[in-house]
């Protein structure tokens, strides 16, 4: 007669993808590459800053984008003439997954011949929900909150807010034209997450670029000099 | 949606462990999920039983345990739980805590049927 008996197992679901992202961060560290996973509703203007980030460097450093989408290749089409780039399409799914990345980065890295990187920008799927939970093994999660949004709305996406390093205000040139208070917006995601780094951009004029484009190279800088050990934060 | 890819991971993973372990077969599969998972209990009820109905795992029973988030401040030393999204202590309000649990899916247990009938008769008695 069969018995019943309990296994203990207590393990993430997710285990085996969180430890595959780990190992790939570490060997980007290894490699010199700062990666870069860019996040926001959808039209907060991630491709923008993308784009405005490439202009600003100006082939200085050696950067790759793979960018995210549902359906076709419109934003890889804006940033390849700046920068190598590859699209991911998911077809449905609403947040990029490290698979996806994995296959993107290796069609990348044959682009370029195999060089290394000095920053890989991925640019994820504009949901501020689903991909906070997906680790793409990045070093630096950056959110991206546009002037037209709400101010307060760090508070309402909390583990969004949480899990970036820094935040990033977009469409700066609107806030003549909008309630948007950026010193709210920046206390609300402190209560969230209180080292969160804050940044104004307007893209299409390329304010505020310096500041943010001087914080992805001290990042790196400290990345590569061992001064800091990027990891997802909780 | 992604509840149904999660699902399917989880069966993969239990899977695995029971044959591992020589099990036939599963009867339960015990999960924790938390307020910062990023995961919706009922899409997951839902999704098990979607993706359990028909097929050997039919009858699998899913034992779901929402838990609270659990945290630590650095402030007053503190262990505390809040079934609410909170990221400051609540007993000296500094917000210098790190999160410990609540933000995971977690598989916990499997009860499972053994494949014991050969080994019996072979041992007789207990």
């Amino acid at each position: 007669m069969a018995g019943t008996r309990t296994i203990e197992v207590q393990q993430d679901v997710r285990a085996a993808l969180r430890q595959q992202a780990a190992e790939l961060r570490d060997e980007f560290t290894r490699q010199g590459t700062l990666v870069v996973n860019l996040l926001s509703s959808p039209g907060a203007g991630k491709t923008s800053l993308l784009e405005a980030t490439a202009r600003f460097w100006n082939g200085r450093f050696r950067c790759g984008v793979l960018v995210g989408d549902l359906e076709t290749d419109r934003d890889a089409q804006r940033l390849a003439p700046l920068v190598p780039t590859r699209q991911l399409t998911t077809g449905g799914a609403c947040h990029l997954e490290l698979p996806l990345v994995r296959q993107g980065l290796e069609r990348l890295r044959e682009d370029i011949g195999n060089q290394p990187l000095d920053f890989l920008l991925i640019e994820n799927i504009g949901n501020l929900v689903c991909p906070a939970s997906h680790d793409l093994a990045e070093h630096l999660r950056v959110v991206v909150l546009s002037t037209t949004e709400g101010d307060d709305k760090p508070g309402k996406y909390p583990k969004m807010f949480r899990t970036s390093h820094a935040m990033v205000i977009s469409k700066s040139d609107l806030l003549p034209h909008v309630p948007f208070s950026v010193d709210a917006a920046i206390a609300d995601a402190r209560l969230i997450r209180p080292e969160i780094e804050a940044f104004q951009v307007c893209s299409l004029r390329n304010d505020g670029l310096q500041e943010w484009c001087q914080f992805l190279q001290h990042t790196r800088e400290r990345m590569v000099t061992g001064d800091e050990v990027l990891a997802p934060l909780r | 949606m992604h509840e149904r890819s999660l699902v399917v991971a989880l069966l993969r993973q239990a899977e695995s462990i029971a044959d591992a372990h020589g099990a036939v077969g599963i009867e339960a599969i015990r999960v924790e999920l938390g307020p910062l998972s990023g995961v919706d209990s009922t899409l997951v009820r839902l999704a098990f039983e979607q993706e359990t109905r028909g097929t050997r795992h039919d009858g699998v029973n899913l034992v779901l345990d929402e838990i609270p988030i659990s945290g630590v401040c650095r402030g007053c030393g503190m262990n505390w739980t809040s079934a609410e999204v909170r990221f400051s202590c609540p007993s000296c309000r500094s917000q210098a805590i790190q999160i410990t649990g609540g933000d995971e899916f977690r598989l916990l247990e499997l009860q499972v049927t053994d494949d014991t009938v050969e080994h019996e008769a072979a041992e007789g008695d207990d």
